[in-house]
């Protein structure tokens, strides 16, 4: 099974920062990467989150007004030895 | 982000072909800053950057447009911020990191120009990324010959102004350069139609030291025997520095250097102790090339220092905010730009000793003295820093690379050896 990443994507980047912070308050685990293309075609800022997290994120979301257009699971690929640069 | 392509489509960027870039950095950004251990925390506001790097600030540039201002991009350390800022202007970097960009560039210049060059001017001709279309003069200058010609193909296509830079440091070519910087500010004065006034150029002294200070903080948390973040992470908060609004880049970066001083303290390192400790100096590294970067450090070693302009000729020495007249300003302004060492002069003695100090202050094990392709300058000065690092008994490695991917297995090789070596 491969491992599965969780990210938050939302529909800009003042929303992602809005409730980074507020998890970050709150002791919640939750990093700061560029979307992934599978998840969307867009660029820009989404947050990789655990997945037993989840519900308490979307609750958090919910209470502070803070938009998210979805949870995306891609498989966990981070590899520094690939070589593959921009 | 639907907001982004509605800006980049406004720009007129080529979407289609600007999505094979998209394409590609997440996963880059995943394998070379999302893979580290025990990054510092304030790292996270350099992710959100790079996350959204054609997104963030191009739109607050365009939004400074909106309200009347001008945009200067920049492409060199020896362009003075100051000026523009003191006309309420903003400056943007400009230069090119990416291979993405390269074969734009060979559409119009030789195959063997400088990948740096390449990828600026394939950046704006091919349309693919939005500073260089957002920029509404480009401010170049004269630090080699590939980057002269270049001036001229872009300057078909968008305004440029290029100041001459001396290319010996006698007192007349210092004056000389503080003239050149009076022409720019004329330049940017009929440009902006502001007026650069001594209290306007005090404050943006004031503002770019402020910038140069906040990164000499962490240089300086660099020097520690506990490595506090690794040399990826600070690299590309270099990088950052010449995109980022300087005021929030400075903030930001004096809130990470907190934490970082706090894990110098704790005794909190980013690699075990005992680690071989790397400086690299030669060309720059600009966004996004991370791949030496990367390379050294899951090799074994940690990169500590950077003598590049992506290092420590962007931030060290201060200008002198003590003029009180224009005139006196920009004097101060030549003598602080002058004293940059830079391949492009001759002779430039001052470099090879900025090197062998920064070495003790940084208290390295080893040198790579890296080169990009085709920049003669810096390629043919490596004589005389290989030379100077033998006769010091600091291991030093010669490297020359471009964008590609292609010599990383090779690369990746050489510094494993050169590491091993550095251990025995």
């Amino acid at each position: 099974m491969p491992d599965i990443q969780h990210y938050v994507l939302f529909p800009n980047h003042d929303n992602a920062m809005r409730l980074y912070r507020e998890l970050k308050k709150l002791g919640v685990r939750a990093a700061i990467a560029p979307t992934p293309r599978s998840a969307s075609k867009c660029c820009g800022v989404s947050l990789m989150v655990e997945k037993e997290d989840l519900e308490k994120i979307q609750d958090i979301a919910d209470q502070k007004d803070i938009e998210i257009l979805k949870i995306a699971e891609v498989e966990k690929d981070f590899n520094p030895h690939r070589d593959r640069y921009c | 982000m639907a907001d982004n392509r509605k800006m980049w489509e406004e720009l007129g960027m080529n979407l289609e072909l600007h999505d094979q870039l998209c394409e590609v950095l997440p996963q880059a950004v995943g394998d070379v800053f999302l893979s580290q251990e025990n990054r510092p925390d304030g790292m996270d506001y350099y992710d959100m950057v790079v996350a959204d790097i054609h997104g963030i600030r191009p739109s607050e540039l365009i939004a400074h447009q909106e309200k009347g201002g001008k945009v200067f991009g920049t492409f060199c350390v020896y362009v003075p911020d100051e000026i523009i800022f003191a006309a309420d202007a903003i400056a943007t970097g400009l230069c090119g990191g990416s291979q993405f960009w390269v074969p734009g560039g060979e559409k119009v210049l030789p195959t063997n120009t400088c990948p740096l060059i390449k990828a600026s001017v394939g950046a704006r001709l091919d349309r693919t990324c939005p500073f260089f279309r957002i920029a509404d003069m480009y401010i170049g200058e004269t630090t080699c010959d590939g980057k002269k010609k270049a001036w001229e193909i872009l300057s078909e296509d968008v305004p440029v102004h290029v100041m001459d830079l001396p290319q010996m440091k006698r007192a007349k070519d210092v004056k000389a350069w503080a003239e050149e910087i009076v022409t720019l500010k004329e330049v940017v004065e009929e440009f902006t139609g502001n007026k650069v006034t001594a209290e306007k150029l005090a404050e943006s002294i004031k503002l770019i030291n402020n910038k140069r200070k906040a990164l000499a903080r962490l240089y300086e948390c660099r020097k520690s025997e506990n490595v506090p973040i690794s040399g990826t992470d600070a690299l590309v908060i270099s990088q950052i520095a010449f995109y980022d609004d300087p005021a929030r880049f400075a903030q930001m970066t004096n809130k990470l250097c907190d934490e970082l001083e706090q894990r110098v303290k704790d005794g909190v390192s980013v690699v075990p102790a005992g680690t071989k400790r790397i400086m690299l100096t030669g060309t720059p590294l600009a966004i996004p090339n991370w791949k030496l970067h990367n390379i050294v450090e899951t090799s074994g070693a940690v990169v500590v220092c950077e003598e590049m302009c992506t290092g420590t000729r962007y931030f060290e020495r201060y200008v002198d905010e003590s003029g009180e007249t224009v005139e006196e300003q920009i004097d101060a302004l030549a003598e602080r730009y002058m004293g940059i060492n830079c391949a492009c002069f001759t002779p430039n003695h001052a470099r090879i000793d900025d090197i062998l100090r920064l070495a003790k202050e940084y208290k390295v094990d080893g040198i790579i003295d890296v080169n990009l392709k085709f920049c003669n300058l810096y390629d043919t000065e490596g004589y005389f820093v290989e030379r100077a690092l033998n006769e010091a008994g600091i291991p030093v490695l010669g490297i020359e690379t471009d964008y590609t991917d292609s010599d990383a297995q090779q690369l990746r090789t050489r510094v494993s050896a050169f590491v091993e070596m550095l251990n025995n």
